[in-house]
């Protein structure tokens, strides 16, 4: 066994020269500290980075970073001071442009700094969380020049006076202005925003408040508009050019409010300028104008819309109210059609065509149209007037526009199915009396309508005008299989499916004996081919062109309704006839006999009889002979042929309740539906239901509605629950 | 090399090493020397002296310098390098 010791093998670090000269920390300082006051004096050129470099790393190496730091810190704040009572003794204009140099150069001296001591920088800063040489330069300067009783101030007054400056019209040196505010933004954004901003956006909001006062005593609402406009194009245009982007939203909200919000009332309601004044004038350009300005200000739009509703209310009000206009049903429907294209004109031009817009346009039409319960009337009688000759002569799509425009002007129709009864008899009078302008124009209506509606509401409708084509084939038949019968009078018939026409209850009243004859071969004919079916003749349909030649030898084509052609047949075979004489033999019915009589001898110009007594009224007592001495322009003359007119006051009456009867069974037929799949239902669910369901052909009444159930539970459809009598059971 | 692409670096022994430029700005420092707002003395005649760096250290140093241009894109291959160095030690 050994007794030595062994020696433990150390292994040591190698060290490095330790520097024990106590005054080391004190010499390398005075170094820096002097490179310190060079770089600010502009006087670096002659120093060596490197030296310095190893000079600051040496003393954070060896502990001295805080004596470092804490030098700098001390140095720094002795220059700005410095500067600071520099920028003070600047004079006037001066003033900004000094604090504008000192800053960069400052800057740039920081940056110098900051290299040189990079060392400390990256590693005894993190270590000791204090702030880093860049950060630490900006504060210095934020604390001792920006923060400086006299300069915070001054510097505050001086900005504000420059923008107020160009506010006012000036011209001033945005770059400066840009750099003095991008200072106060790299200094942090609190100092941006305590510093600038929120003074610049009070100062503001006190310019724009007189401003628009002043306005509004001058200016109209058009200009003042325009004037606002500039004002916050203005403010934006500032924005972009020397101030921070995160301000275009504030300070637009300051214009916005003081220019617009405040004075939005009186704006929309001035005398003679406000936004109805533009609506009525169709000013396109300030609408927009004040459209794009509203938009931004809360309810701003929600106001226009309102007045415009308000007013466009009012006004459709008068329109359908207005008696004169309602004299004339097709200028009334086309003051409706001017009116709706004036304004989605306005919507779609001056309102970017915002929906909310087009919708409160379109309930104040739906409001107004249905003012009038005439209105449904006075639309067929408008088409009625374009298909029989307001379209002759023009182009297809201007036909398509016009009609499509007519069908907008539908669809606000309440009562949808009052159309369709007027429609189907204007319908049917135009078909048989020949006078649609164009076939294809009925047809596209036709479509358009079973678009909007269905097909249940135009089958009808194309019902009448497919029997028509089907008569033109059966009258070609018939005139073939006939051939003697061109001489003679030449008969056209068309047959109508009773289901689809308007029915009228009529009696057939005496044909003179040539004309019964042909209808009789006609019926003969017609029945070969058709087993199974009933014709009767609808006498007060026809029409007759007869010639006729008169005393002096005139001769003329008369163009006359049935009726009136069987009483003047009458007169090959008499001088003079009385009235009764007539009635009896023709058999026509009364009110239709006087209608007729009256229209042959009591207007002027077409009076081919004449009447003993010359009264203008046809009494019972009358005598009729051929007017010898008639006379007229043309040769062919027209005698009264029916034609579609606004209906006298019991005719509408007539209309209106066969209107009622019909809703019955259509509220009866929803009624049953609905319960039938729901089983179960109480009586508010009920009417919500139904009318929801008969929506689209008219507005149904409650109380009509819970009369209808009333029915169908006497008739066992529905029953009452027994608990809750409310609640109403589908009985299968 | 043209004078304008190229600084000096200069060991404490004196020992003068040209460069590019290119090169020395590998190291975060010279290129802070180098780019150096403020026109300090190293920037003026493009050269850097290093006083207490040893000749041989700082050949090292030239050497990493191009050899981490060529290189850049393949960072492992940096302990390849590194385990060639005898003395490296004082960086």
């Amino acid at each position: 066994m050994s007794n030595q010791k062994k020696r433990i093998f150390q292994i040591e670090a190698f060290k490095n020269r330790v520097v024990v000269d106590p005054k080391y920390a004190e010499k390398t300082w005075k170094i820096l500290e002097h490179a310190i006051h060079e770089i600010y004096n502009h006087n670096a050129s002659g120093l060596s980075f490197e030296e310095l470099y190893r000079n600051a790393y040496n003393m954070v190496l060896h502990k001295f970073g805080e004596k470092l730091y804490s030098g700098l810190v001390t140095t720094m704040t002795a220059h700005l001071k410095e500067i600071s009572k520099s920028i003070e003794a600047a004079q006037g204009d001066l003033f900004l442009e000094e604090l504008n140099r000192k800053w960069n150069d400052h800057n740039k001296a920081l940056q110098m700094i900051r290299d040189i001591l990079m060392y400390m920088d990256r590693t005894y800063i993190p270590n000791t969380h204090k702030t880093p040489v860049h950060e630490l330069g900006l504060s210095l300067w934020r604390d001792n020049i920006i923060h400086s009783g006299k300069i915070q101030s001054r510097l505050l007054s001086t900005l504000l006076e420059l923008v107020h400056r160009e506010r006012t019209g000036e011209v001033i040196d945005r770059g400066l202005m840009r750099n003095i505010v991008k200072m106060l933004m790299d200094l942090g954004s609190s100092v941006y925003q305590e510093d600038f901003e929120k003074p610049f956006l009070e100062v503001s909001a006190e310019f724009y408040r007189r401003e628009s006062q002043k306005f509004i005593e001058c200016y109209d609402c058009g200009d003042y508009l325009k004037k606002a406009e500039i004002r916050l194009n203005e403010e934006i245009e500032r924005v972009t050019h020397y101030l921070d982007a995160k301000s275009e939203g504030k300070i637009t909200n300051v214009v916005e409010k003081e220019m617009i919000a405040n004075h939005m009332m009186r704006l929309v309601h001035m005398e003679n300028s406000g936004l109805v004044n533009m609506l009525l004038n169709d000013k396109h350009g300030d609408l927009g104008r004040m459209y794009n300005l509203f938009r931004r200000v809360p309810n701003g739009l929600a106001m226009i819309r309102d007045v415009m509703t308000s007013h466009l209310r009012e006004t459709g009000k008068q329109l359908v109210t207005d008696a004169e206009r309602l004299k004339d049903p097709v200028e009334y429907v086309q003051r409706l059609l001017d009116e709706k294209e004036k304004y989605d004109g306005i919507i779609s031009l001056a309102f970017s065509n915002d929906k909310t817009f087009q919708n409160a346009l379109n309930s104040s039409f739906e409001y107004f149209i249905n003012l009038n319960s005439r209105s449904p009337e006075f639309i067929s009688l408008f088409v009625d007037d374009k298909l029989r000759k307001g379209l002759k002569g023009v182009s297809e799509e201007d036909v398509e526009i016009i009609l499509d425009k007519v069908m907008m002007i539908f669809c606000y129709l309440q009562e949808k199915d009052v159309f369709e009864k007027y429609y189907k008899q204007h319908l049917a009078k135009r078909l048989l009396s020949g006078k649609t302008v164009s076939d294809d124009a009925e047809r596209s209506l036709i479509v358009k309508l079973k678009t909007a509606c269905g097909y249940q509401y135009t089958s009808k409708l194309e019902g009448m005008l497919t029997d028509m084509k089907t008569s033109q084939d059966t009258m070609q038949g018939f005139c073939s299989s006939h051939p003697e019968l061109t001489d003679g009078p030449t008969l056209v018939v068309q047959v109508l499916t009773t289901g689809s026409w308007p029915t009228q209850p009529s009696i057939t009243c005496h044909l003179p004996f040539e004309m019964s004859a042909l209808c009789e071969k006609f019926r003969s004919y017609y029945l070969g081919i058709h087993t199974g079916r009933r014709l009767s003749w609808q006498t007060n349909m026809g029409t007759a062109d007869i010639k006729a030649i008169f005393g002096k030898g005139q001769k003329h084509e008369l163009n006359v309704s049935t009726y009136q052609m069987c009483i003047l047949m009458l007169f090959n075979n008499a001088d003079r006839l009385s009235y009764k004489e007539i009635e009896q033999v023709t058999a026509i019915p009364a009110s239709d006999l006087k209608r007729c009589l009256q229209s042959m001898a009591c207007v002027k110009g077409k009076n081919v009889l004449r009447k003993e007594p010359m009264s203008k009224d046809i009494g019972e007592d009358d005598s009729f002979f051929v007017n010898e001495k008639f006379a007229s322009k043309f040769y062919k003359v027209k005698v009264g042929t029916v034609v579609a007119q606004k209906e006298s006051e019991p005719e509408k009456q007539e209309t209106r309740q066969r209107v009622e009867e019909d809703r019955k069974p259509q509220i009866e037929a929803a009624v049953v539906r609905i319960m039938k799949s729901r089983k179960v239902l109480d009586h508010n669910n009920i009417i919500a239901e139904v009318t929801k369901q008969l929506q689209s052909r008219f507005l149904a009444n409650p109380t009509e509605i819970k009369k209808r159930i009333e029915s169908l539970i006497e008739r066992e459809f529905l029953e009452r629950d027994n608990s809750d009598r409310k609640m109403y059971r589908y009985l299968a | 090399m043209k004078k304008e692409d190229t600084v000096k670096l200069i060991s404490a022994e004196g020992m003068e090493f040209v460069i590019d430029k290119e090169a020395a700005m590998v190291s975060q420092t010279i290129r802070n020397m180098l780019t150096s707002p403020g026109g300090f003395a190293e920037a003026e005649h493009g050269e850097v002296t290093f006083p207490e760096i040893s000749a041989v250290i700082l050949e090292k140093i030239c050497q990493y310098f191009y050899w981490s241009l060529q290189y850049s894109r393949f960072g492992f291959f940096i302990f390849y390098f590194l385990g060639s160095v005898s003395c490296f030690f004082y960086l």
